[in-house]
């Protein structure tokens, strides 16, 4: 009786499998990355786990000197690692002045406890900034539409680290997932334009990125204005190094509508006009 | 002189009833596989995390530090929760304590004895949990700050002090030594997230709740101040055997531990007083 038993429940297991195998590959296969097997595996709790990972790796940014859940901080700011990577102006890197989010001890406890968990503002620096990857490719690996992840590891590894292709083949995985991500696709234009010197290339990558900010923006989804703002100025950088003025003088008046600081840019219109208006030798 | 010689010949016995109960609790340790069990787990995810390559750089290593440090505080907290919890009841069930107390060994010895012989294997393990670290961060990093380690080492077995002596207050009030173990536990945790954030809650309180919220602050033990692993982590410390000045200051780590020790005592001295009132019969 036992031995029947046993075969019918191997035949049951057969069945099953038949059944399940196919659900299971339908699922490693989903978007062509991890993300369909890990949300099948996690549901939506992954992007909880993606957002810590990420805070994680600006508490690493930070060696450690990170506010915890009942810390309070100011309503607004933004994390000092996507600042860093979003190429900010020296003014707004000036993080280390800022006053710490621990304030004054209140009392002698808390006064004693510092003393025991890092207290000093300080910034990852001399390539020391790998240490925050792990936690930026987890972050991605768990929610692949997380777009900061990428930009943000791609910066430190072109800059800092030096590896720009590392830093495309990570972007390239994110433009897999994210196909209108301007944001990527201006990363990718950098690396194109500092990185590998190809100013050709990194002019298309950058054109491509200003179609799709163009694109959100047409269909009202309010895209951001400074990153449309870094993609002109990638654009005339792009420009200058072709040595195509007259394409330049075109990009230059563009980013001019858009331009926050507009003085030093009518100042090089005006030296390039001048220039292009200089008889030819 | 006769007075103080039969000080010392009654003192000498009662020290040797503590050093001869704590001995059988390390070699208890030996004979369980919980440590072994625990240093291999540490040991294989730390090596198989170390496998991951994350994007071609073999210098990245705080990650790992900070995956095999906080598998040591879980492995390390594991053991003196669980050695601690079943030490009393364990010798009421199997009935030794009845011959053990008849010696005569005294029930405070009976304690600091069972307190003694935990407190010790949670340093052993700590001493083999630790070295494989050092051995795996010192590959990586190809340094070893001597003193940061030396610190962080301390500072967590004296809170594996205090940790094991509320056990084992908890392992004469409470019935089983599960739940003694799952409360400590609770707490144990609970105190090394939250407690240092006590005050703050406390402050966004309002009246007779916010002040009871903030006599507990001063209530409980501070276990999260023996947490170095930030420190550690993220090189703190700086690297090789000079004294850099982030590293804890010595007075600071000197109070640390008195305040641990006095805690211990205290928790100790509970244990004591609630173990008199028990009574001991077969």
């Amino acid at each position: 009786m036992i031995k029947w038993v046993v075969i019918f429940l191997f035949v049951c297991c057969m069945a099953l499998a038949t059944v399940l195998d196919p659900e299971f590959r339908r699922l490693h296969n989903r978007d062509n990355s991890s993300g369909g097997a890990l949300a099948a595996l996690m549901g939506d709790s992954r992007l909880l786990f993606a957002h810590e990972f990420f805070a994680m790796a600006d508490a690493y940014f930070h060696s450690g000197f990170y506010p915890t859940i009942f810390d309070r901080q100011k309503p607004g700011t933004e994390s000092d690692l996507k600042e860093e990577s979003h190429d900010k102006s020296e003014d707004a890197k000036d993080h280390e002045e800022e006053t710490s989010f621990l304030g004054a001890p209140k009392d002698w406890i808390d006064r004693f406890g510092r003393h025991f968990y890092p207290t000093v503002h300080t910034h990852l620096h001399g390539g020391d900034e790998r240490e925050m990857l792990p936690w930026l490719q987890l972050s991605a690996d768990l929610d692949p539409q997380a777009i900061d992840a990428y930009v943000t590891a791609s910066y430190w590894l072109r800059t800092s680290l030096n590896k720009p292709g590392e830093a495309e083949h990570f972007l390239r995985q994110g433009q897999l997932a994210n196909p209108d991500s301007f944001e990527i696709q201006l990363e990718l234009g950098r690396i194109y334009l500092n990185n590998y010197s190809n100013a050709f290339v990194a002019r298309n990558i950058l054109l491509q990125a200003r179609q799709k900010w163009r694109k959100q923006d047409a269909a009202g989804a309010k895209p951001d204005p400074h990153t449309y703002e870094a993609i002109l100025g990638e654009i005339v950088r792009a420009d200058r190094a072709l040595g195509n003025l007259k394409q330049q003088l075109a990009d230059m008046e563009e980013l001019l509508k858009v331009a926050h600081i507009k003085e030093n840019l009518q100042r090089q219109i005006a030296e390039l006009k001048a220039k292009l208006a200089e008889p030819t030798p | 002189m006769s007075s103080s010689t039969s000080w010392v010949t009654s003192r000498n016995p009662d020290a040797n009833n503590i050093f001869a109960i704590a001995g059988v609790v390390v070699k208890e340790m030996y004979r369980r596989k919980d440590f072994y069990v625990l240093l291999v787990l540490i040991v294989l995810i730390t090596l198989m995390l170390g496998s991951v390559s994350f994007f071609d750089d073999d210098r990245i290593v705080r990650y790992l530090k900070d995956a095999c440090l906080l598998l040591i505080w879980l492995s390390s907290l594991v053991i003196a929760i669980t050695t601690a919890a079943r030490q009393i009841p364990a010798e009421r069930e199997s009935r030794t304590i009845y011959p053990l107390l008849a010696k005569p060994v005294g029930r405070g010895e009976f304690v600091a004895g069972k307190f003694l012989g935990c407190w010790v294997a949670c340093g052993i393990a700590l001493v083999g949990f630790y070295f494989f670290f050092g051995i795996m961060s010192a590959s990586r990093e190809h340094t070893l700050p001597f003193l940061v380690y030396f610190q962080a080492i301390w500072l967590h077995w004296m809170c594996l002090g205090i940790v094991v002596a509320l056990v084992l207050l908890g392992s004469v009030v409470f019935a089983a030594p599960s739940s003694n173990a799952t409360i400590c536990f609770i707490v144990v945790l609970g105190i090394m997230f939250a407690g240092g954030h006590l005050n703050t809650l406390a402050l966004q309180m309002r009246g007779f709740r916010g002040e009871v919220v903030y006599a507990l602050y001063y209530a409980i033990p501070h276990l999260e101040w023996y947490d170095l692993r930030d420190f550690i982590i993220h090189n703190w410390g700086g690297s090789g055997l000079r004294l850099v000045t982030h590293n804890i200051d010595w007075l600071v780590w000197v109070g640390a531990s008195i305040y641990a020790a006095l805690y211990t005592g205290m928790l100790l001295g509970c244990t004591w007083l609630v173990f008199q009132r028990r009574t001991m019969t077969l």
